[in-house]
């Protein structure tokens, strides 16, 4: 199945929020009362419940110009997902799409996710079952799998009214955004294609009319070098060391049956009832 | 199995304090080994039901998290005479605990081997101490930020999970070696009563730790065996 990709133009975004709406509204999203910000923004970061947030920069440009940047801000889809590198229970994965999603039954839980997003993106919702057990898992914006599943595009896409989200093949849309940002050059000097490669380069694409950095974004983000060393290397090693150690002492145990059959040596023995 | 071998004459070796500092050391660290199990490998996932699902053995892993700590301050409290031994002769290094280990081979896979002369804690008990003292640290000191991520700052915290598993790592392959010449292998089985009860037969004691054993002879603490034997002979 071909990769799919969500292009975002932050260029022709207005901050109207229906995105946010239609992202709650389809995913069935509690509302999440936040106090006051200092701006029109609503939350200050995506949450287990609010998987879409737009966010309201006021940006001075390099002529002294006040600008105000408006970026819809949701999960990245990584190709290479620190996230699903670290996940014990390999509840993150990746869909057929190219997209990363959660899967609930999996998950336990630990937050190994959230602390390992170069993006912040992921976070633990808290639920309580029946009998009032509390439990955590991870939640973040599907890319709407069970709208693409069906043939339809993510619900922040189809609302979107000034077509500044676009949702196809990874092909079309990197060309779209090649194609706006030569368009946007003169008016946005520092404009560019946001598409990391630190992460194996996303399914959510931004045009950005100002560094990543303006828009509260990782300049360079990368799956945590922590995170390769853990996975990649300790955690085998330390499978391999275990295996090795029991391994040496099966062989010990043996040697002994085969060369100290009378306990020669110094002789010892039990030396206690422990047996 | 029967004493047959050993006169039956028993020494003192661990401090109660000892026995209790290590016992709690040994059970927290397989109650932690049992409740991290499923979060290391989805082998052990098994193990969650009777955990009392993920939420179950994290809150078990915490509580023995807790236990892990106090050995430390168990035994400097209730045996400080023998803690400042141990610390001493884990940075106190000669040739005679080199030569340790290549009898010490033999004597593991059960070849004809001769007894170096070793102070209270052989050498293989030394290097024992200072691998789990290291990854103690590396585990307490990297479960704190995993704990209460909030405090700390995210690339302390990616690191911690880093420094828990290789510490884990570390720890886990030294212990299978730490278990297994105290239960199953026959010429050290008797430390294993020795780290439950405190003591030891004396003859086992002076083979394995000859100097501290001849020490105690002079302090007038032990039975010198040599001088019974002759008179044994003698009579």
């Amino acid at each position: 199945m071909a990769e799919y990709t969500k292009y975002v133009d932050v260029t022709k975004c207005d901050g109207c929020r229906a995105c946010m709406v239609a992202c709650k509204n389809w995913n069935d999203l509690p509302a999440e009362p936040e106090k006051f910000q200092g701006s029109v923004q609503s939350h200050a970061n995506v949450t287990a419940n609010t998987w879409n947030v737009l966010s309201f920069i006021e940006h001075e440009d390099s002529k002294g110009n006040l600008d105000y940047l408006f970026r819809h801000s949701s999960c990245f889809h990584c190709s290479e997902a620190a996230c699903v590198k670290v996940c014990p229970e390999e509840a993150m994965h990746y869909t057929d799409f190219g997209t990363v999603n959660v899967d609930s039954d999996k998950c336990v839980g630990c937050g190994y996710c959230v602390q390992n997003c170069p993006f912040d993106v992921v976070q633990l919702a808290t639920y309580k079952d029946k009998n009032g057990k509390e439990y955590k898992k991870a939640q973040k914006c599907t890319m709407c799998v069970d709208r693409l599943e069906e043939g339809m595009q993510p619900a922040c896409v189809t609302t979107c009214h000034t077509d500044a989200m676009e949702f196809g093949t990874q092909e079309e849309m990197l060309k779209k955004a090649e194609k706006r940002l030569s368009e946007i050059k003169d008016k946005y000097p520092n404009a560019m294609i946001y598409n990391p490669e630190g992460v194996g380069g996303t399914h959510t694409i931004y045009v950005l009319a100002e560094k990543p950095s303006v828009y509260g974004l990782p300049e360079k983000p990368k799956v945590p070098t922590s995170a390769v060393v853990w996975k990649d290397y300790a955690q085998p090693i330390g499978k391999m060391m275990l295996g090795a150690t029991s391994m040496a002492l099966v062989g010990a145990f043996v040697s002994n049956k085969l060369f100290n059959k009378e306990g020669k040596g110094h002789e010892e023995d039990g030396g206690g009832s422990h047996e | 199995m029967s004493n047959t071998q050993y006169s039956g004459v028993k020494v003192k070796r661990f401090s109660k304090g000892f026995v209790i500092a290590h016992a709690v050391n040994a059970i927290s660290f397989f109650a932690l080994y049992i409740t991290a199990l499923p979060m290391y490998t989805e082998w052990f996932d098994w193990l969650y039901p009777v955990l009392g699902g993920p939420e179950g053995a994290r809150l078990l892993h915490r509580i023995f998290a807790i236990a892990f700590i106090t050995p430390t301050f168990i035994w400097l409290i209730m045996d400080p005479k023998g803690f400042l031994r141990w610390g001493k002769e884990l940075v106190t290094w000669k040739k005679r605990d080199i030569q340790f280990f290549t009898e010490f081979v033999k004597e593991l896979f059960g070849f004809k081997f001769k007894h170096v002369k070793q102070t209270f804690f052989n050498a293989g008990e030394k290097i024992n101490s200072i691998i789990q003292i290291l990854t103690a640290i590396l585990i307490i000191g990297s479960g704190f930020p995993m704990w209460f991520p909030d405090l700390f700052p995210k690339a302390v915290v990616q690191w911690a999970y880093v420094a828990h598993n290789v510490g884990f790592g570390l720890a886990i392959a030294v212990v299978v070696g730490h278990i297994y010449l105290s239960v199953i292998h026959k010429n050290s089985r008797p430390g294993y009563t020795g780290v439950i009860t405190g003591e030891v037969p004396a003859e086992w004691a002076k083979d394995h730790y000859t100097e501290w054993y001849e020490e105690e002879v002079k302090k007038g603490n032990f039975p010198d065996l040599d001088k019974d034997k002759n008179k044994k002979k003698g009579a």
